[in-house]
């Protein structure tokens, strides 16, 4: 059994289904992220692991022990909340202190524990000063020493990142991992910025709807994912989606046409078994390929207009508009592109996905191509 | 541009007919309180004679006068008595409405919308139609003449629930949560997190309530109708009564005395009841 398991969880608000058949297994130590857009259930699910919200149906287990009835404080779990809910009347001593304090612990043990986290969390200066005297950061770091001091099992951060500006996101981003590091301990993040996800957990939680759409490590998710939501989701700039034509099924590869308008190809996928009719391919913006002008080119060939160049320095953003209406996106080298006029580009259908009517993806026999 | 232009360019007419308006309105104000001084502090008939004098100008005869006020008559008593019970009044408002702010502004249970409808339908309500049924209940329970049957009936609110109510409603929802999770029980949320965070709703209801209750004329004379349970509203009208044998003089002696505790009250906390009614009144 799993460090922390879900099983078969379920919340309803009123009729309103939140969550809908969840299962989860999270193992001591990891750093999971749960991502998705607004309103997918993440933060009701870490509500519900912290003990704030109650489930419909389905139980939760915490080093192999029943959480379901246990009250929020005695789960071992500390959160971190968005708006840092640092008690605005009390020092940084006092708020970190405060558990600790409601638990009636002795004095000295206090003094020494709160001194312990403000030196990992470089707090010493600071323990006099009320949050209003803080800045974001230094907010931030309160909060979370205030989750530290109580040594729980398990860390849940709610989007604790969102309201600080992208510099000092990225650097609290890296003091996260390096804390992660240092305490060993497991930690649940909430995000609704997948960049955020990629870059700070071991797994990730994609989720939409009430359901978890796909777990797993950053990269396989990226690179091998399960169904147009996660692929769509994981990534920036996202995953283009071609309409096409399935065509035929031949034993090492798919025929396809009517691929962005005009378009047919043959996408290599062994082993795959689908009917005929609309699918979707899927492929990455760095894996469209300009075609400088008067290069002869065999193969897929997209023709376009280009709508917009975003220059980002090192690279560039070309974004167009296919004959069908498509609107695509290239990751392209720095002034790959003119500002305007026909382009073509070149996909790689090696590194293409397909996906079926239903947003599945369809899959070959060895479970990755296709 | 130097100072004395700036100056010069700033005084237009609307200033000066502000100050003016102000000034007015500050005389009309403080006149009677002067008056109130300058009759004590004055040799007996001096401020009512036919060429009345605007300042004070005898303080021994003023002293002498309160002196004799509260060595030889009941004040004294009559000032314990209110200064008890204006603090338990306010001890009480504040406690119970306090308790049930938190319950209605931070928590859900059922009938919570219905409850506090009710509660605020009987601000509506004006004090005439309830004073007959509150002294039948009290007079009932035999509280007639005691300090609990002045203080219980005053101490439920809606007014200050109403207001407290307000401010609470301000406290985020992540913070009641945070303190759960770090092991605080509801009371401990309450006494820690809550109260704390609405300290000036608290100062300014606790003041409120001190002005009421000390001027506070009509339920003491129903409830208290033994002069050892007097308060000093009543003794001051025992001075004033058709009947009384007092001069003008020792009257606003007495008058004076009763009304240093609110005055003193609204100086020292002046800023506090501004900033009070000003908050209940934008997160309204």
């Amino acid at each position: 059994m799993a460090f922390l398991e879900i099983s078969s969880l379920s919340k309803f608000f009123g009729t309103l289904p939140i969550l809908n058949d969840v299962d989860l297994s999270i193992e001591r130590g990891e750093f999971v992220v749960f991502v998705g857009p607004s309103g997918c259930g993440k933060s009701t699910l870490l509500r519900i692991i912290s003990g704030l919200e109650d489930t419909t149906s389905g139980t939760i287990t915490i080093d192999g022990e029943m959480m379901n009835n246990v009250e929020p404080a005695k789960r071992g779990t500390a959160m971190v909340f968005q708006s840092y809910a640092l008690y605005p009347h009390m020092t940084t001593f006092q708020n970190v202190s405060f558990g600790l304090r409601m638990a009636h612990s002795p004095k000295e043990f206090i003094t020494e524990r709160v001194r312990q986290v403000s030196s990992i969390l470089q707090l010493d200066k600071l323990l006099d000063r009320r949050p209003a005297q803080l800045s974001g950061g230094q907010k931030q770091r309160v909060a979370i020493g205030r989750a530290i001091v109580r040594e729980p099992r398990v860390f849940l951060f709610d989007e604790p990142l969102s309201n600080l500006d992208a510099e000092l996101r990225v650097q609290m981003r890296a003091e996260l991992m390096d804390l992660h590091r240092r305490l060993g301990t497991t930690m649940i993040y909430v995000t609704h910025d997948q960049v955020e996800a990629m870059t700070l957990a071991d797994k990730m939680v994609v989720m939409n709807g009430g359901r978890i759409q796909q777990t797993g490590a950053p990269l396989a998710l990226y690179d091998d994912p399960d169904n147009r939501f996660v692929a769509g989701f994981v990534g920036s700039p996202k995953m283009n989606f071609l309409p096409a034509r399935l065509a035929a099924v031949e034993p090492d590869a798919v025929k396809l046409e009517a691929i962005g308008g005009s378009g047919t190809a043959s996408l290599p996928a062994p082993g795959l078994t689908a009917a005929p009719g609309p699918v979707e391919i899927g492929v990455r913006p760095e894996h469209l390929h300009l075609l400088p002008d008067g290069l002869e080119a065999t193969g897929l060939v997209l023709n376009g207009e280009v709508t917009l160049v975003e220059e980002l320095g090192a690279e560039s953003f070309v974004h167009m508009d296919l004959a069908d209406g498509t609107h695509i996106t290239i990751r392209a080298g720095r002034g790959a592109a003119r500002p305007a006029g026909q382009i073509r580009v070149r996909p790689d259908l090696e590194r293409a996905l397909l996906f079926g009517p239903d947003g599945q993806r369809l899959r070959g026999g060895d479970g990755r191509k296709g | 541009m130097n100072r004395t232009s700036i100056l010069v360019r700033r005084v237009t007419v609307w200033t000066v007919l502000k100050w003016t308006v102000a000034l007015i309105v500050a005389a009309i104000a403080i006149f009677p309180i002067w008056w109130m001084i300058n009759v004590v502090f004055a040799l007996p008939g001096e401020p009512v004679s036919l060429n009345p004098r605007l300042w004070p100008s005898s303080l021994s005869a003023g002293i002498d006068k309160i002196h004799m006020i509260l060595t030889e008559t009941e004040y004294l008593r009559a000032y314990g008595i209110s200064v008890a019970y204006a603090l338990l009044t306010i001890a009480g408002v504040l406690l119970i409405g306090s308790l049930a702010a938190f319950e209605f502004s931070l928590f859900d249970f059922p009938g919570r919308r219905l409850l506090f409808g009710v509660v605020m339908l009987s601000l509506m309500v004006p004090t005439a139609v309830t004073i007959i049924p509150t002294y039948l209940l009290t007079s009932r329970l035999g509280w007639l003449n005691t300090m609990q049957g002045l203080v219980v009936p005053g101490l439920a609110s809606a007014f200050g629930l109403f207001m407290l109510v307000q401010f609470m409603r301000a406290i985020p929802k992540d913070m009641i949560e945070a303190a759960r999770l770090d092991g605080a029980n509801h009371l401990q949320i309450y006494w820690h997190v809550a109260l704390p965070l609405c300290r000036n709703a608290l100062v300014t209801l606790a003041i409120l309530t001190f002005m009421q209750t000390w001027g506070n004329y009509m339920w003491p004379l129903v409830i208290s109708t033994r002069p050892e349970m007097y308060t000093v509203g009543q003794v001051v009208g025992l001075f004033n009564s058709p009947l009384s044998h007092h001069t003008v003089d020792t009257v606003m002696a007495a008058n004076l005395l009763a009304a240093v505790p609110p005055l003193l009250f609204f100086l020292i906390f002046q800023r506090k009841i501004v900033e009070g009614i000003a908050m209940s009144g934008t997160k309204g």
